[in-house]
């Protein structure tokens, strides 16, 4: 929970996010920077909720571990992730990542999520497929009794605020400018042409390899 | 390696265990702890399965070497044809050993089924079983057929591919375990080697299925230190050459989907070259059939 000025919360808010490190595995960096300034009072929680794409995902299991290591904290709808699955046959995901101060200023957000391209379709004329992130919405649970700011909205969120669940704590969505760019993930694909050309060779290989050792076994094993 | 998979989560070393003791059992006469321990390591990874044919012709066979062999039907005057001499194994197969065995390993494995899902539900069945007649898993492998799955994943051919990749694996599997039953560990570890390498999928946790076994086949391997250290290091070179664009493909995003794919036939081909160097080079048969003779 951290304590803010709930009047002066939107002037100049803004939230970022980037692609950290390269490749399948990478690190979703979200920051968000409320604005305003002015006297702390109350007790809130800031969270940021994206929809992640198809073909992108959080591995549940890692993201449990992180958590009880207190690294990163989280919420996903659904929270059953077929991780194997390739990105036409998965679905999008609801995430909701709860957000740290960060020390860089004041009004700063941070939170970083572990996160995992999936394998896309061959291509016939592309290396790479294309995963597009949308901005993340900025919200904010309070779980005291001042009134909200003028430019937060209620917001529907299935989630606990900040480990509470009882008392009369409201999750608002925060009006703030959105990330500059869309945030690109690139993932490698096949290629289509390679199709018939593949499936020979490996069939071929595989029919050279396993005759070589049936003949061992022919002159070396007991067949009759 | 067993340490560094077991702790991701894979109790490899414990199945490993099981296996190496339903052997033990086997050739020690205890069909019924064999059975036990058998039914044990399916119900903890199903690749064991696969030695059933062997075990059963193994038994068939101790049967044969422990009785008047006249009375047994096992003495044979002329050489067989392979066709009337694989109809006279699937007749023999059906003994007490062989039922016995049988019948204990299901049983075994029927109260482990049925205890895991009264405590877990159909949760244990799909995880257990039902999720491996269902998985499609396309990400890169050591397998020489990935590539060719991941094209053609929703094509029309992929059923036929599939089974396509499935017959080699098939084929040599019988016929290994016809011709080299009767050295129980021996047949076990060409079996598992040759399931491993022309699997659909194949990963370094794999290897552990046969590296276990090694240790019972070495002592019979007739191969000079210079030919044993050259084939270990090929092994270690085909997966170095998978493993480096694999690294690129993951972790730096760069398309070497090509290259992955031929290191995954050149590592094939290096499992083969093995595998033929392993058979060629190995004299516990000689040994066998003079004790036969002795007999």
């Amino acid at each position: 929970c951290i304590t803010l000025d709930v009047q002066a919360a939107c002037r100049g808010a803004t939230v970022t996010q980037e692609l950290l490190k390269e490749g399948f595995h990478r690190d979703l960096l979200v920051r968000a920077e409320l604005g305003g300034v002015g006297e702390d009072s109350g007790g809130c929680a800031v969270a940021a909720r994206t929809r992640l794409p198809a073909g992108i995902y959080v591995d549940p299991y890692e993201l449990a571990s992180l958590q009880q290591q207190n690294l990163t904290k989280a919420v996903l709808t659904p929270d059953v992730i077929d991780v194997e699955a390739p990105e036409y046959l998965a679905t999008d995901l609801l995430v909701l990542l709860y957000m740290e101060p960060d020390p860089r200023c004041p009004r700063c957000f941070r939170a970083t999520l572990p996160v995992h391209g999936r394998y896309h379709r061959p291509a016939e004329d592309s290396e790479e497929a294309l995963v597009v992130l949308k901005s993340p919405e900025v919200l904010i649970c309070c779980c005291d009794s001042h009134p909200p700011a003028e430019c937060w909205k209620p917001a529907e969120v299935e989630a606990p605020c900040s480990g509470k669940t009882d008392g009369p704590c409201q999750w608002y969505s925060v009006t703030h400018k959105p990330a500059y760019e869309e945030t690109i993930l690139q993932v490698p694909v096949g290629f289509r042409q390679h199709s018939s050309f593949v499936c020979v060779v490996t069939l071929l290989a595989t029919v050279l390899c396993s005759s070589l050792i049936l003949a061992a076994v022919c002159r070396y094993g007991h067949l009759s | 390696l067993p340490m560094a998979v077991s702790s991701r989560g894979n109790a490899e070393a414990l199945v490993a265990l099981l296996v190496l003791a339903t052997l033990y059992f086997v050739e020690g006469g205890s069909v019924g702890k064999a059975a036990a321990c058998y039914g044990l390591a399916v119900h903890l990874k199903i690749y064991p399965l696969t030695y059933a044919l062997p075990i059963a012709l193994h038994l068939q066979s101790r049967r044969c070497g422990t009785e008047r062999a006249a009375a047994a039907g096992c003495g044979k005057k002329a050489k067989l044809t392979f066709v009337r001499y694989l109809w006279q194994l699937v007749v023999k197969v059906l003994n007490r050993d062989v039922l016995l065995f049988g019948a204990v390993a299901g049983s075994v494995l029927a109260a482990l089924t049925l205890t895991f899902y009264r405590l877990y539900g159909w949760e244990f069945l799909e995880h257990a079983y039902l999720y491996h007649l269902t998985r499609r898993d396309i990400r890169h492998n050591f397998s020489p057929y990935f590539y060719m799955l991941y094209l053609t994943a929703e094509s029309k051919w992929s059923f036929a591919l599939g089974l396509a990749a499935f017959l080699p694996q098939l084929l040599l599997l019988l016929v290994v375990s016809i011709a080299f039953y009767r050295d129980l560990a021996f047949c076990c570890f060409l079996h598992t080697a040759i399931f491993v390498s022309f699997n659909k999928v194949c990963t370094s946790q794999y290897f552990i299925w046969y590296l276990c076994l090694l240790p019972l086949v070495m002592p019979s391997l007739k191969m000079s230190w210079c030919r044993g250290a050259l084939l270990l290091f090929l092994w270690f070179v085909g997966q170095g050459l998978w493993l480096a664009p694999a690294y690129f493909l993951e972790f730096k995003g760069c398309n070497t989907f090509l290259l992955i794919w031929l290191a995954g036939l050149v590592f094939l081909f290096i499992n083969s070259l093995i595998i033929v160097q392993i058979i060629s080079h190995y004299q516990k048969e000689a040994q066998v059939s003079k004790k036969l003779k002795q007999q």
